[in-house]
């Protein structure tokens, strides 16, 4: 017995610590698997992120380039269309530029005669000190200028010779426009909820357009805001690529901000576009890639774990139940085996074995005189061996059954036992003993009636406790020399055919 | 009592008191009887030096078109600062659906003939009003009186006003140049301990607003004894001439403690020499030359009278109208709408570069 519940305690053990380890396995496995994922994409994002900015920079600077092209070509048009106006007064030159902005989308568009007098649609003034490249006698070829105006604003001016062009009677000198640098910082604007920074430079990391490069760069000069944050050979090839206008990119720290800046020349101008992201920004799009692996994993685990711990109980409760049914089986086995070792098996009654145990009990009482109503009736079958003989050991079985349900009806209030093959004796206490006159009278007249009708015949005899008895055996003896007496009535009854 | 281009005077003399109550600043803004505020040193006074942030008044023009005639001294940058202010006032009118158009011309150098050719011109054509930024208020006070007297509408502009008692309508712009020279010199002789040899840049010659900042000047000088004005020289607004002048003021006085610029153009030119030299002369001068403003953070100017051209234009323009729709001083506009101006010094000069020319130091 003590075997089996160390079987069940290890198997219970086992199922337990193994769970346990699967749990921790599972857990250690998607923790290595997260760490992989996240140092692979690291390692991708960064070589991507390389690409990606350097073609969004490319990308950007061609459509300034664009912009300066189409912004050319626009200014050829309006000249060809000044030249055939055939405009004579200041009035109708005013008219015409007017048209030229509507018809060719220009905006602050203007000619310039040879005296550097400056004519826009609502103003004449002399303009070589508010634009530089009046300052040359004569234009070769298209000028792009930046231009810084009094006020902050930053333009872009655009400027094309009018060799041939005679307006008024005047030589013409050229024609030109000014873009707001603010509105080309507009045409650039990336929808990408300022995951990265733009702006545009001057080949001295002059911020051109106002715009905020990060926090760390800010709208400060962007070659003295990385000279700090950059190795001293990086940062000075980093100014010779600015200044002579060539693309390139630099990772740099600041702190804990670490960033990855990609600078591209503007075709045709002075600028170099540069476009800059945050590793952070990187990171965390990584992170949110990683946290939704890790949130997977530990679903997994949660799944796992409630598994592994749902089977667990299920299978603590089968063991409990399967323990709980073997050491009910085991009691009722026991109650089985100490039945059938104090009971008769002919006639349900307790045996000589379960007499004994009585006896035992008793004799302490006895001994201690702590009981003084106690009698025992000793009782045998008659003819028991006769009907063996005669009609066979079932009749005889049936004859014990018989005579042993006759005994324990007549004495309903007492313990009856099968102490020999047809010997029975009745232990009487309590009411058992004060009925007991009453109920011996009745079984004898029962008896000797059964005489007549060749019914079960038990001799029965019958002693009480007495003070002097030091054990139950005594009074037993008494009962028993009484019953053979009786049992010499009852034959010597049967003889004589009567009484 | 300062008078404002925004008709709240009042209001804006308060809040300069608070300001200087409060913060201890100085500002130093003239008023037109000839009172000056000290500047303040705050960045707050420094944004105020120029007003970009213009609306116009709720005056509603008469025409929906208006033809001006402007001229100025010379072809300058100091002059394109106002142009700007012009421009947006056009620009206002426009969403308005007034159409301004003018002529904005000058010289390439100051000359009171030319101006006077320009306006006689000017007024063969048919302006409804015609500007002069006045070059010679000698010269050109009785040409102004004579188109005034002709039914010729003219106003005056920018830092030059015509001669007290001229006929022109209104003027717009700085009233307090003597002021103004009063003050940079009071700084510089703070700033040597009220002893040493100054020497004056005056600009053009006959200019009022040029010949009464070193007239300021001359009588600030004049009250401490242990200064003395060794040199007062005329550079014609010219940065080239001032740089020269100034070498050779250096060559006769090494010695030199101070100059006096009273214009835009002679800081930079003295600047430069004075660089060249290592000459410690103490630099004071006038208005917003990027590069002036670049030698001011550096410390070899050491301060600067910082006008408002931005607003001197926008108002200009306002003003032309009310003007052309025959109105006169009054309720509308004032005789002499005045514009601020605010001294500034190294630890503005950073701030001013950014909002004047967006250069981020």
């Amino acid at each position: 017995m003590k075997k089996k519940q160390i079987t069940n305690k290890t198997i219970l053990l086992t199922a337990i610590i193994g769970s346990l380890l699967v749990v921790g396995m599972v857990t250690a496995f998607s923790i290595w698997s997260s760490r992989q994922t996240i140092a692979a994409t690291e390692e991708a994002v960064s070589t991507v992120s390389s690409f990606y900015l350097e073609a969004m920079a490319d990308r950007r600077a061609k459509i300034v380039t664009n912009l300066i092209n189409n912004e050319f070509s626009q200014m050829e048009k309006a000249l060809s269309y000044i030249e055939d106006e055939g405009i004579e007064s200041q009035e109708e030159l005013r008219g015409t530029l007017g048209r030229i902005k509507e018809l060719l989308s220009l905006n602050h568009f203007a000619l310039v005669d040879e005296d550097d007098i400056v004519y826009t649609q609502y103003t004449t003034y002399t303009g070589r000190t508010r634009h530089a490249f009046l300052s040359e006698k004569q234009l070769d070829g298209p000028i792009v200028d930046t231009v810084s105006l009094y006020g902050s604003s930053k333009q872009l001016c655009l400027a094309i010779p009018a060799p041939d062009l005679f307006v008024m009677g005047k030589p013409f000198k050229a024609c030109f426009v000014q873009i707001d640098i603010k509105d080309i910082v507009d045409l650039l604007a990336p929808d990408d909820q300022g995951a990265t920074y733009f702006g545009i430079y001057s080949k001295n990391g002059g911020n051109l357009s106002g715009t905020e490069l990060g926090p760390v760069i800010s709208h400060h000069n962007l070659l003295d805001s990385i000279k700090g944050l950059l190795p001293e050979d990086v940062w000075k090839e980093t100014c010779d690529r600015f200044a002579k206008g060539e693309s390139g990119s630099v990772m740099f720290s600041s702190g804990k901000v670490k960033g990855m800046l990609c600078y591209d020349p503007v075709q045709g101008t002075d600028w170099e576009l540069a476009v800059l992201i945050h590793e952070s920004v990187i990171l965390d799009q990584i992170r949110d890639i990683s946290e939704n692996n890790l949130t997977a994993s530990r679903n997994q685990i949660l799944c796992t774990l409630v598994t592994v711990l749902l089977l667990a109980l299920v299978l603590l409760l089968e063991l409990r139940a399967m323990a709980r049914g073997r050491l009910e089986k085991e009691k009722e086995t026991s109650r089985t085996f100490r039945h059938m070792a104090i009971t008769d098996s002919l006639t349900g009654v307790r045996n000589k074995h379960a007499y004994s145990g009585n006896e035992a009990a008793l004799n302490q009482l006895i001994q201690k005189k702590e009981i003084q109503k106690l009698a025992v009736v000793v009782c045998d079958i008659n003819g028991l061996k006769c009907v063996n003989d005669t009609r066979g050991h079932a009749a005889g079985d049936q004859l014990i059954k018989d005579a042993c349900a006759l005994i324990c009806e007549s004495f309903a209030h007492g313990a009856v036992f099968r102490i020999g093959g047809d010997e029975f004796a009745v232990l009487l206490q309590g009411k058992g003993y004060d009925t007991m006159m009453d109920d011996i009278g009745a079984l004898n007249r029962q008896i000797e009636a059964n005489m007549k009708e060749n019914a079960v015949v038990i001799s029965i005899g019958w002693s009480v406790l007495e003070p002097e008895d030091q054990k139950l055996r005594d009074v037993f003896e008494r009962a028993d020399q009484m019953m053979y007496k009786r049992k010499k009535e009852l034959k010597a009854m049967a003889e004589s055919g009567g009484e | 009592m300062q008078v404002h281009s925004k008709g709240k005077n009042g209001i804006a003399a308060a809040m300069a008191a608070v300001l200087m109550l409060t913060a201890g600043i100085a500002v130093f803004a003239e008023t037109e009887s000839g009172e000056s505020r000290t500047a303040a040193g705050k960045a707050e006074s420094v944004r105020s030096a120029v007003d970009f942030d213009h609306e116009l008044d709720s005056y509603v023009p008469e025409k929906d078109h208006y033809n001006f005639y402007f001229t100025y001294k010379t072809v300058h940058s100091w002059w394109d600062a106002v142009a700007l202010g012009m421009e947006e006032a056009q620009r206002q009118f426009l969403d308005k659906g007034v159409t301004i158009t003018y002529e904005y011309m000058a010289p390439d150098g100051a000359s009171a003939e030319d101006q006077t050719r320009r306006l006689l011109s000017a007024q063969r054509r048919d302006y409804d009003v015609i500007g002069v930024d006045v070059a010679d208020e000698g010269v050109i006070s009785p040409v102004l009186d004579e188109m005034a007297d002709s039914g010729t509408k003219v106003m005056t502009f920018s830092s030059s006003d015509a001669a007290d008692g001229c006929k022109r309508i209104a003027y717009v712009g700085n009233t307090h140049n003597y002021q103004d020279g009063v003050d940079l010199t009071e700084a510089l002789c703070k700033k040597l301990d009220y002893r040493g040899k100054v020497a004056i840049l005056v600009g053009s010659e006959g200019a009022p607003c040029h010949e009464d900042r070193a007239r300021g000047a001359r009588d600030t000088i004049a009250g401490y004894d242990e200064m003395e004005i060794v040199a007062s020289e005329y550079d014609m607004d010219s940065v080239d001439l001032a740089y020269d002048l100034t070498l050779e003021i250096l060559k006769d006085h090494p010695d030199l403690d101070g100059i006096v610029c009273c214009n835009m153009s002679n800081p930079v030119g003295a600047a430069r020499a004075i660089t060249e030299k290592g000459s410690g002369a103490v630099i004071v001068g006038m208005d917003h030359d990027e590069e002036a403003l670049r030698y001011l953070n550096d410390g070899v100017i050491y301060c600067l009278g910082v006008q408002d051209c931005y607003s001197i234009g926008f108002d200009t323009i306002q003003v032309a109208v009310k003007i052309a729709d025959g109105n006169l001083p009054g309720a509308l506009f004032p005789e002499k709408t005045d514009e601020i101006t605010t001294v500034i010094y190294q630890k503005d000069a950073a701030l001013m570069l950014e909002l004047l020319y967006g250069e981020i130091l």
